[in-house]
């Protein structure tokens, strides 16, 4: 009966599992001011600072290798808290997207779904870049690769994002 | 057999079986079942195993082999186009999301693969007293069904929800629905392949019936439920990043 206990112990974790995802699924949508507000915390430039080969260059040639492998190891870490809060971005601006996609307006609702084709990608390269990063945080000797199409991605999905800003605002102005 | 047990068991018998004809029904009205063909195969499919089995009940050819072998094969054929459903499912939800489609794909596999690998671990290391009947053997088998596709139904709403893909009311509702039956057949396998008192046995004749009514009545209810409308609270904390844009000017420095 022991293996028996053991099987329904699992059943009622899956059952609270399942349980908690229906519960936490209700969660609502940003509203598009929220949205642009998190684009607008995330300082891309200083994102971009910390990934730039040209700038891991200069430093290489700059400090002795003891420093320099610290400091690349500080950056790197310093890179991922920036990813992982992209990574979340991008999770809302998905969310986002999908909700805008239901819009009865056409032109809102194209603009939500490509808003959140371009937000899974923004997150699978933020997920690739954590990945990158993190071998870099932990062997600092490894090269850096600027991680490019993360920030085109990003610069697409906040593009995509203000027109639909723009949109939404015209729409509710009194004709 | 106590009169009120014999009455909840025939309304837990018959009751998910009315309602699963009301989802079948709403399944062909709304066009479902374009993008849902296996789900409301098995709909119908259940429904049709119920009145055979009904049948068979009534006219009192349940006394014999008749009614064990119909049931087995029909179960057989159920949980078969359960796994159908829960590809469906999958395919719907990550189809047009090329790139997550493909890496949702390899994952699935990695995921069945481990799925397979813990039931085949578990049944060796925690097996326990197992009963030499037929109803024990095929609990035994539905034991590792039941993990199989209940793991496979958490994977696709763990995975839906790491992209942030949001799964239209019913179709979440479906998956939901074979998760939870999963879990609760999970239970009543795991208990049936030991030796039963006749008061578990009847025990666990209330918890599957009461556990697939529970699953039908989440089909109907994710079906007629409307559709979240757009847009209200976030949940990424800012201050975060304005602390960490802060600290990076410090080291910059």
């Amino acid at each position: 009966m022991s293996g028996a206990l053991l099987y329904v112990a699992i059943a009622i974790v899956l059952a609270a599992l399942l349980a908690y995802l229906a519960a936490t699924r209700s969660r609502d949508p940003l509203a598009i001011d929220q949205a642009r507000a998190l684009m607008g915390s995330l300082d891309i430039e200083a994102f971009r600072n910390l990934v730039d080969p040209d700038e891991e260059a200069f430093l290489r040639s700059s400090l002795p290798a003891d420093q320099f492998r610290a400091i690349k190891r500080e950056r790197a870490w310093a890179a991922l808290a920036y990813v992982r809060t992209l990574s979340g971005i991008a999770l809302e601006f998905s969310r986002f997207g999908h909700a805008a996609r239901r819009s009865p307006d056409p032109h809102a609702a194209e603009l939500g779904r490509q808003i959140a084709a371009g937000a899974i990608r923004l997150r699978l390269g933020a997920l690739e870049a954590t990945g990158r990063l993190f071998v870099v945080a932990t062997f600092p000797d490894f090269p850096q690769c600027c991680p490019h199409s993360l920030l085109e991605q990003y610069a697409r999905s906040t593009g995509l994002l203000l027109h639909y800003s723009t949109l939404d605002r015209a729409r509710k102005q009194p004709a | 057999m106590m009169p009120w047990y014999k009455f909840l068991l025939l309304y837990l018998w018959i009751a998910p079986h009315v309602v699963l004809a009301v989802v079948a029904v709403l399944l062909l009205t709304r066009r479902l079942y374009t993008g849902f063909p296996a789900f409301v195969v098995y709909t119908w499919y259940e429904i049709g195993e119920f009145v055979m089995l009904f049948v068979i009940t009534v006219t009192g050819l349940n006394r014999g082999a008749v009614y064990m072998r119909v049931f087995l094969v029909t179960l057989a054929i159920s949980t078969a186009l359960r796994f159908g459903v829960i590809q469906e499912v999958f395919d719907n939800v990550f189809r047009e999301h090329g790139q997550v489609y493909a890496l949702a794909k390899v994952s699935l596999r990695w995921t069945t693969g481990f799925l397979l690998a813990a039931v085949v671990l578990c049944a060796i290391f925690a097996s326990g007293q197992t009963s030499g009947s037929l109803i024990a053997g095929a609990a035994w088998v539905g034991r590792g069904v039941a993990i199989i596709q209940c793991g496979l139904v958490l994977f696709l709403l763990l995975f839906s929800r790491v992209f942030g893909l949001s799964l239209q009311s019913y179709v979440f509702g479906i998956a939901l629905g074979f998760g939870i039956l999963s879990s609760v057949e999970l239970a009543d396998t795991a208990m049936r392949t030991g030796e039963l008192t006749q008061s578990m046995a009847r025990a666990l004749n209330l918890l599957s019936t009461g556990g697939y009514h529970v699953a039908v009545l989440i089909w109907l209810g994710y079906l007629v439920a409307p559709e979240r409308k757009i847009l209200q609270t976030s949940n990424v904390p800012i201050g975060g990043v304005d602390q960490w844009n802060r600290e990076l000017e410090r080291f910059l420095q």
